[in-house]
């Protein structure tokens, strides 16, 4: 009956366009007041939720990603990929793919990546002749990628969530080589799409422009390698490594680049802040949320359902893809992470799945609710930013939807695509 | 009355987003202070992690606020988007409600929260940890603020506009 009352609640206040934050805050309490029990325990919770030293490095993460893209890096990147992969007909497809996938090393941000790609390479695109569908399809899939290829803050988020302390290090490096398999799929997708289509063929930009922005762009992808090597290297914590990374930022920005001054530092500050703000008022309010679901035992319903079904690792990473996959058409990213990985985690341990390898399944696998409508804010984004309707440029993206899924395939069911890196540190 | 009411709320919410900015700022000079004393100085502060995580939770519960007046947190748009004009405005106002109620509910149980840890002291800060969560209850007040103002602007047949673009997750 009460766990009714939360989902109903949750559901309509959902549906009616309350903020996520406050349909988690509000469903939880309603909760607790038809269990009768203290709403402080809810606000509670919720301050605990955010009280957590790992997660820290969220905001920094945003912030240098924020810096980066306004020091302009995404067109180096751009640049960096149009040389690799621009000769190819309908090449500029693949160029958003491997753009989207180095932009990933600089962001975690899926959202970041597709508005960035989206306003560098689609007005390129329109030029030559893509149709705005297959611009939109290539662009919210590749941003995908940035999930998985470190630094990624919702992997922080699963960390924390996980309860047990999951190394962030051994997860950013666990997110490498699925990463990269998933832009390769793309890649080969939207090439086939775009030759298919009869998109025209790119040129080679020449040398010495590959050179200049290899070059502009390298101090830009040291982030990613200052935050890794700090890790990994015991010298930073995440959070002291991701701080680094900011006041590097600044530096490369205002000094090498010379494009960050006053005025894009403190735009990039204060978007980041917001940013910040809503990512972790949802943690709280998820966190308050879960202890709800907590208190009904519905977590213990729902595991000892899953192993009565049975206890076939498998089964169960099929069972719980699907689920994941269903929550993730309705909800986004980051309150997923925070609900169900209390849940989920000790399900898959139980059958012997490593918990870093689960939070690399649980990347790709919410990442595609994320380009999923009804509830796709990447897809929203890239929309919006390529200025076609959600519906039409879902029509053409199935080919791309069923690159991601053989890509949560073979990172579900290989786990050394996930293991092997981190086991070599 | 509205006019003026909702110059007052942007320019106050404006105001909240900028201090935040200036708090995550702080929050790095921090943390790299921590890192620098570490390898530099050869004596890490004992202050500064808590410190840090401290400031963290003042900022985002203020910028959390000003995202109510701002339109900024990320919601689910596509009913309000299928249904006509007065639909909408019904949608909206019923939002703005649960939104209020939240706030209202944040401001009383988070003061609540407040005065039942303050007599725990921080030790590495030596400040009570009521007065870390204090952002909490204040940023309650402020919700149930803005949530009314625009409920306000919704009554009147105003649209008030959400910021476009929350480029996150």
């Amino acid at each position: 009956m009460e766990l009714a009352i939360l989902i109903i609640v949750l559901v309509v206040c959902l549906a009616i366009g309350v903020p996520v934050a406050f349909s988690l805050l509000a469903a939880s309490i309603a909760c607790f007041l038809s269990l009768d029990l203290p709403l402080i325990v809810v606000f509670q919770r919720m301050a605990a939720g955010v009280s957590v030293f790992t997660l820290m490095a969220i905001p920094f993460f945003i912030f240098a990603g924020d810096l980066m893209y306004r020091s302009g890096i995404a067109e180096r990147l751009v640049q960096v990929a149009e040389a690799a992969f621009g000769r190819a007909r309908g090449g500029l497809g693949p160029v958003n793919v491997g753009a989207s996938t180095l932009f990933g090393a600089v962001s975690g941000s899926a959202i970041a990546s597709a508005s960035a790609m989206g306003s560098t390479l689609m007005p390129l695109m329109k030029e030559r002749g893509y149709d705005g569908d297959y611009m939109v399809n290539v662009t919210v899939t590749g941003a995908i990628v940035g999930l998985l290829i470190p630094p990624s803050h919702n992997m922080i988020i699963y960390s924390a969530a996980s309860g047990i302390g999951v190394s962030i290090g051994d997860l950013f490096l666990a997110g490498i080589v699925p990463g990269v398999l998933t832009a390769i799929l793309l890649m080969v997708v939207a090439w086939r799409v775009a030759a298919a289509r009869g998109y025209a063929r790119g040129s080679f930009p020449g040398w010495p422009v590959f050179a200049r922005a290899l070059v502009f762009a390298i101090p830009g992808l040291m982030t990613a390698i200052i935050i890794m090597g700090g890790i990994l290297s015991g010298i930073f914590t995440a959070t002291e490594s991701s701080a680094v990374a900011v006041i590097y930022t600044v530096i490369v920005g205002a000094l090498v680049y010379r494009t960050l001054g006053w005025t894009r530092f403190s735009q990039a500050a204060m978007q980041s802040v917001k940013i910040t703000a809503m990512v972790l008022l949802i943690i709280g309010a998820a966190t308050a949320f879960g202890y709800a679901l907590a208190i009904l035992e519905a977590p213990a319903q729902l595991a000892s359902l899953i192993t009565a079904a049975t206890d076939n690792p498998i089964l169960v990473l099929l069972i719980i893809n699907l689920i994941l996959l269903v929550l993730g058409t309705f909800m986004d990213m980051s309150p997923l992470i925070v609900i169900t990985t209390p849940i989920l985690l000790p399900v898959v341990m139980q059958v012997g799945v490593d918990p870093v390898h689960f939070g690399i399944i649980m990347m790709l696998n919410l990442g595609i609710g994320l380009v999923t409508p009804p509830v796709g804010s990447v897809l929203f984004v890239g929309a919006a930013v390529g200025k076609v309707p959600v519906e039409q440029a879902v029509k053409t993206i199935w080919p791309f939807y069923c690159a991601l899924i053989v890509a949560l395939f073979f990172v579900t069911f290989m786990p050394a695509l996930s293991l092997t890196l981190p086991n070599l540190f | 009355m509205t006019r003026a009411l909702a110059r007052l709320t942007r320019a106050s919410a404006d105001f909240l987003v900028k201090a935040s900015a200036v708090g995550l700022v702080l929050m790095t000079l921090i943390v790299g202070w921590q890192v620098f004393g570490r390898y530099v100085l050869n004596s890490s502060p004992s202050w500064s992690e808590q410190a840090a995580l401290t400031l963290m939770i003042w900022y985002v519960s203020l910028a959390a606020a000003a995202g109510v007046r701002e339109g900024f947190h990320i919601r689910i748009v596509a009913l309000e988007n299928a249904v006509g004009p007065r639909a909408k405005r019904a949608l909206r106002i019923a939002s703005d409600l649960v939104v209020a109620g939240c706030g209202l509910a944040m401001a009383v149980w988070g003061a609540q929260l407040v005065a039942r840890t303050w007599e725990h002291t921080i030790p590495s800060l030596g400040i009570p940890r009521g007065l870390a969560y204090a952002g909490l209850p204040i940023a309650g007040v402020l919700i149930a603020l803005y949530a009314l103002e625009r409920l306000l602007e919704e009554a009147e047949g105003e649209t008030v506009e959400d910021e476009e673009d929350p480029r996150w997750s």
